[in-house]
């Protein structure tokens, strides 16, 4: 498998992004040029502050630039309209939270489901293939009736990557999916996620801090001040942080 | 796709219940859509019964009047008296202009007036009697059972006298000085002695005079009564007005001159005031479970019956006061000789004992007392100021009382006499055009043929000139001493009360205005339009106006009582508009995390704003349908049970003693739409600001 064949699925160049915070303007990315091909692992790493939820964003199309061009599988997110954007994030990426963000009144299945409502595109009987075909990838078939609040932590987030997943989507963000869950669990999920990028190809970028999770990238891009400041593979991630560039 | 509005009423659904802003809002609606059922089923069941009581009464659906009046139309009356009406000259030509309209089903002339009618007091009626009885002798002759009678009412008058004494000798224990003048004195004392009584019969008529002239106006107890009277085609108003009955009597034969007293009218001022209070005090404890003892009202009444027994003594002559003693002495297990003392002991009831003296007085007393003022039978004289300004005197026979189905108790609708359209004519005075061109004209060559015209009278009639001149005067009650000896006039009166007028003779002629019944009610504001037309075309200058209009003052009572309970409804809803518009916004605020996910996968503005409306709707719905049915169980709970009208003056506006309110379709369509749009535009802003959240929210953390 060679990703870099491929042309990219996110495309960063010289991207700025300037915060306003009434009288002072704070820049959250200072000029970022970033690639990514299908089928890549992406792991984005650095200390808070540093731009990682700000770079997720603007490549999950839910913000945009100040300066510099976006382009999210070959569409130039500037010259895109609200609606297309929202339909660019329907049908392309996929999304998961460090909260999980499930919608508390719709059971699992629901949940999972809410998407391909959303897209219009397969009728009930093939939704519900497709929905228990993703609940069985993520180990959570038997639970597809319960509420959100009836499961682990762990539990939320397979449901939350049995949502993004369940549209096929070619992207799947995922902005520091294992902060809020215990490290084993944590594990758990990042494999899950390496095995679905695996099995279907989709490509995941995800941000962390975790060293631990780090390693199952096939590149660590490593964000400092708004700025990358390199991209490692994943061992050489792991002796840069264990030489205390955390 | 089914999928997505699924969705939508999915994540409505589940939101119902699990937000505790959501039951706020909910309740809200619940009692909002409950007010509206219950307070618009009554209001518009009020209306319907209210209406029913002024179409079935006297107006009919449309009423027609001239357009030259100075007043609107007033049935029941107005602000400070009777509405300033123009005079339709002839009923007869409007007539048929509005029965062409094929949804006209009668047409009924009518004219309302009040009038001042003295009751008489006791001591004038026994005399009018006794004068009765003297003429009959007069006519007839003397026989054994009229010389009975003469003598029984004759010992009558000499009892109230005597009792007047009385009164004379306590008033002067109490003034040092006399409340009376001389005079009086000395006529009473007259009238107490031998002397006067041995020679009555010497001149009846003459002792007549003089116990009518000074005697009688001693007598305080005649009242003044205001009597409201609606002129009408008699027969034409009681079939068209079908809640119309005769109670006691019979109805005025057809084509006569006559009345019919509203029964109401008939016990509140005609009958014993004794009496009335006993049955006013029955009815206080056996309706409202008043008590004596605890009522200052019931306890005034009580008082008054102990204290004003005159009005029962006055009535009773010697035979029947020797009777009355007897029963009460029984009754009351006393030697008490004074019937004013029994009297007083006997009507003294209190809470233990007053239904078995209600039973007595009515099985013992009333037997030998006249219960009313007026007998129906009897003529009553009515004098009204016409319109020329002077004032006319009819006498109008009273064949009996009637009543309104379901109003019986109502003072507003009881208090409308009912009168041939001949006697309202006369008493109205009016002049047609014609008749004033005639008088004028007559006027003016009457300087020269005043010899002339007394001539011709004397020629006519060959009496002594004496009652020449009253040959002029109204019908009715005139000097009784001209009556008796004018040919002319008792002729006439005999003529009237006796005389059948044809349809064309009660038609021909004025009216005040005309009660329109219809077929079909529902065009009723159709049908306006069309008569007011007709009646343009057949260039009669007529108001045309709706029952609610030709109510007066009652009719906008309603139209107040309805506007001020929309009004109420309106501020309510403005108040739950506000609350449900900040507790949307407080429900949106805390799910914009939940929106903001929604909005990153995928989900369009539009997708957020549907979902706050359908819950919104929803909510609506829910809530609605539950406040729309225990309203619907409320009002058929009251619609069986009926709502007690408290006070006899809602009576009319409840069409009866108690209002059975009703609930229409249209009631639970009306409340809930007006819910659904309250809350759908209360959820508007909320909804937009929804929509607003952006898909950034999702990514903040839980901190």
């Amino acid at each position: 498998m060679n990703p870099a064949a491929k042309a990219p699925i996110v495309s960063i160049t010289n991207v700025t992004k300037d915060y306003n915070l009434g009288k002072v303007v704070v820049p959250a990315l200072r000029g970022v040029d970033l690639q990514v091909h299908p089928g890549e692992f992406i792991s984005i790493a650095g200390p808070s502050g540093s731009g990682k939820t700000t770079l997720l964003n603007l490549i999950g199309c839910v913000d945009t630039a100040t300066t510099g061009v976006v382009s999210v599988a070959g569409q130039d997110t500037k010259q895109l309209s609200e609606r297309q954007l929202t339909n660019l994030r329907l049908h392309t990426i996929g999304f998961i939270f460090q909260s999980f963000n499930l919608v508390s009144v719709l059971t699992v299945f629901q949940n999972v489901e809410f998407p391909l409502l959303l897209q219009r595109k397969l009728d009930k009987a093939q939704r519900r293939e497709r929905v228990m075909q993703l609940l069985e990838q993520v180990g959570l078939a038997g639970h597809a009736k319960h509420r959100p609040n009836e499961l682990s932590g762990g539990q939320r987030q397979r449901v939350a990557v049995a949502r993004a997943l369940v549209t096929r989507p070619q992207l799947v963000l995922a902005d520091e999916p294992t902060a809020n869950l215990d490290s084993v669990t944590g594990q758990h999920i990042i494999d899950l996620m390496k095995e679905l990028n695996q099995k279907e190809g989709t490509t995941f970028i995800f941000s962390t801090h975790d060293a631990k999770v780090m390693n199952h990238a096939n590149a660590v891009w490593r964000l400092a001040d708004g700025k990358i400041l390199d991209r490692l593979s994943a061992s050489e991630a792991q002796r840069a942080m264990a030489v205390g560039g955390h | 796709m089914g999928g997505h509005f699924r969705l939508l009423m999915q994540v409505a659904f589940r939101n119902l219940f699990t937000s505790k802003i959501n039951l706020l809002i909910g309740g809200i609606i619940f009692f909002g859509t409950l007010l509206v059922v219950v307070g618009g089923a009554l209001l518009d069941s009020m209306d319907s019964a209210m209406s029913r009581s002024i179409i079935g009464s006297v107006a009919g659906h449309i009423q027609v009047y001239s357009d030259d009046s100075k007043d609107e139309l007033g049935l029941f009356g107005n602000m400070g008296g009777e509405p300033d009406l123009a005079a339709v000259d002839d009923f007869s030509r409007i007539k048929p202009v509005l029965e062409k309209h094929p949804n006209v089903k009668t047409v009924v002339p009518m004219g309302t007036n009040g009038a001042l009618i003295t009751s008489g007091n006791t001591v004038d009626l026994t005399l009018a009697r006794l004068r009765d009885l003297y003429k009959k002798r007069a006519e007839g002759g003397e026989t054994p059972g009229l010389r009975e009678n003469i003598d029984s009412l004759k010992s009558h008058v000499r009892q109230m006298v005597a009792l007047m004494e009385e009164d004379l000798v306590r008033s002067q224990a109490l003034l040092s000085e006399s409340a009376r003048t001389p005079e009086e004195k000395e006529s009473l004392v007259r009238a107490r002695s031998e002397a006067f009584w041995n020679t009555f019969e010497q001149d009846p008529f003459d002792s007549l005079e003089f116990l009518e002239n000074r005697i009688a106006p001693q007598i305080p107890d005649g009242d003044m009564l205001y009597l409201r009277y609606a002129g009408t085609d008699l027969d034409a108003f009681q079939r068209t007005f079908d809640r119309m009955e005769v109670v006691d009597g019979q109805p005025v034969p057809a084509g006569q001159r006559g009345m019919l007293l509203s029964k109401f009218f008939y016990e509140e001022y005609l009958k014993l005031k004794t009496a009335r209070r006993l049955d006013l005090i029955k009815q206080e404890r056996d309706v409202n479970k008043k008590t004596i003892a605890t009522d200052p009202q019931l306890e005034r009444w009580v008082k008054e019956n102990q204290t004003q027994t005159r009005e029962l003594l006055f009535q009773l002559d010697p035979i029947k006061t020797r009777l009355a003693v007897e029963r009460l002495q029984k009754v009351l297990g006393t030697q008490e000789p004074k019937l004013e003392k029994l009297l007083s002991t006997f009507l003294a009831t209190d809470d233990a004992n007053f239904d078995t003296r209600y039973a007595q007085f009515y099985s013992e007393l009333a037997p030998l007392l006249e219960l009313y003022r007026l007998r129906l039978g009897d003529s009553l004289t009515i004098t009204a100021f016409t319109r020329s300004g002077y004032v006319q005197s009819v006498n109008v026979k009273v064949y009996g009382t009637y009543q309104f189905k379901g109003l019986e108790k109502s003072a507003l609708a009881g208090a409308l006499n009912l009168m041939d359209l001949m006697s309202f004519r006369d008493l109205y005075g009016y002049l047609s055009a014609d008749k004033k061109a005639e008088i004028a004209d007559l006027q003016k060559q009457s300087g020269v043929q005043a010899v002339a015209r007394e001539n011709a009278e004397d020629a006519l009639f060959g009496e002594d000139s004496g009652n020449s001149l009253v040959a002029e005067a109204t019908p009715g009650v005139i000097d009784e001493k001209d009556a008796f000896t004018g040919a002319l006039d008792s002729l006439r009166r005999d003529d009237l009360a006796k005389r059948i007028y044809s349809q064309d003779e009660i038609e021909q002629g004025v009216v005040l205005s005309a009660a329109v019944m219809l077929k079909d009610p529902e065009q009723l504001p159709r049908t306006m339009a069309e008569l007011q037309q007709s009646a343009k075309d057949a260039g009669l200058k007529l108001r045309v106006v709706s029952w609610q209009q030709a109510a007066g003052i009652i009719g906008q009572f309603v139209l107040m009582a309805k506007l001020v309970l929309y009004f109420a409804v309106f501020i309510i809803f403005v108040v739950a508009l506000v609350i449900i518009n900040n507790a949307m916004m407080m429900a949106t605020l805390q799910r914009v995390r939940e929106v903001g996910t929604m909005r990153a996968i995928g989900a369009q503005r539009s997708f957020v704003l549907g979902m706050v409306l359908v819950e919104t709707l929803l909510l609506g719905f829910v809530f609605g349908a539950g406040g729309a049915l225990v309203g619907s169980g409320i009002m058929a709970a009251l619609g069986s049970a009926g709502i007690p009208a408290g006070n006899e003056a809602l009576y009319f506006f409840f069409s009866g003693p108690r209002l059975y309110p009703s609930l229409s379709a249209g009631n639970l369509i009306a409340a809930f739409v007006i819910v659904l749009v309250v809350s759908s535009i209360s959820t508007l802003y909320p909804a937009f600001l929804a929509t607003r959240v952006s898909p950034l929210k999702a990514m903040q953390t839980d901190e």
